[in-house]
């Protein structure tokens, strides 16, 4: 019983905290160096994200991807407007839209926004 | 500003975690306000010198900055950095093991030593612990001020279960003398370096 009673004032006696009259000056030391830290951090990603991103492009071009893409944007706009005169001409759509591939392109990046916001909305829920 | 650092100042060191969690530097910074004298404090009773605790105290508290997340708030955020801090110090005191063991027990600091220039009755431990052997020494502040069993003293320390327990023993017996009632620190202090 006596050991536990010297125990528990052994703990009380460490945890009472030493005078420290740098108290200031060691809280900025240390979150000086945490800014420090995550400004590296930052440079870092960045460079790496632009090396990729120039490495990245150069690929891209020297592969001859625009080129194809463009092949392959044509295609898919000529399907598109074919797909869209065939909905216009069944009478699917409402008469008064002026509906063409724009206003399909417009629509499918509005939905994309939508869909972009409401993962930021339920990533920070989460 | 003001407005954010009253609040900050006023916060729960859980909601300070949280916040810090969610990258806030200035939450964090006020933590280490509230514990560093708590953690300086603690690295210097286990026997590292002025330059070296404030050095593994901030080590810790960056340390505990990186793992926030991981601290669950299922006990105090002090108790938790004084954990990471003991084991970084009980790493550079393995590293320095033989150089330490055979070392003296350090001259009581000088006049610009924090500790010395505390309140009576807050150096009776740190002048009581001074009569303990590095290893007793070390051993009792783990499991004492940094809060750790005996066994995650032992796995800390690399050592048997039962050395690390008869350094605690022999380090009590001696605190328990030098600490005792009425006792005179001066004259405790003549004992151990006359």
């Amino acid at each position: 019983m006596a050991d536990r009673t010297f125990e528990m004032t052994l703990e009380r006696l460490f945890a009472e905290e030493p005078p420290f009259r740098d108290g200031e000056l060691f809280a900025a030391r240390v979150t000086e160096k945490i800014h420090r830290g995550w400004t590296f951090r930052q440079f870092l990603i960045g460079s790496l994200g632009l090396l990729g991103g120039v490495i990245g492009g150069g690929q891209m071009l020297s592969s001859g991807l625009v080129s194809r893409l463009s092949v392959v944007t044509a295609a898919s706009r000529h399907l598109v407007s074919s797909r869209l005169a065939d909905l216009a001409s069944a009478r699917v759509l409402p008469g008064g839209l002026a509906l063409n591939s724009e206003v399909v392109w417009m629509a499918g990046a509005l939905a994309a926004v939508a869909v972009g916001l409401a993962l930021t909305r339920g990533i920070r829920d989460i | 500003m003001a407005t954010t650092q009253a609040h900050t100042a006023a916060a729960h060191d859980l909601e300070l975690v949280a916040l810090s969690a969610a990258g806030s530097p200035a939450a964090f910074g006020e933590l280490v306000r509230r514990h560093g004298a708590s953690v300086r404090g603690l690295l210097r009773r286990m026997g590292a010198d002025g330059a070296l605790a404030d050095d593994l105290a901030q080590d810790a508290f960056l340390a505990a900055y990186e793992q926030i997340a991981e601290f669950r708030g299922d006990g105090a955020f002090q108790a938790w950095v004084k954990r990471i801090a003991a084991r970084l110090y009980v790493k550079r005191w393995r590293k320095d093991a033989r150089t330490d063991l055979m070392a003296e027990p350090p001259e009581p600091g000088g006049l610009n030593d924090p500790v010395q220039r505390g309140v009576e009755g807050r150096i009776d431990l740190d002048q009581a612990l001074r009569a303990l052997s590095p290893a007793e020494r070390l051993c009792v502040s783990l499991c004492y001020g940094a809060g750790l069993s005996h066994g995650e003293a032992a796995l800390a320390l690399n050592s048997p279960l039962g050395t690390v327990k008869s350094h605690v023993k022999r380090g009590l017996d001696k605190l328990r003398d030098r600490l005792a009632p009425g006792r005179d620190i001066s004259a405790s202090e003549n004992e151990i370096h006359g």
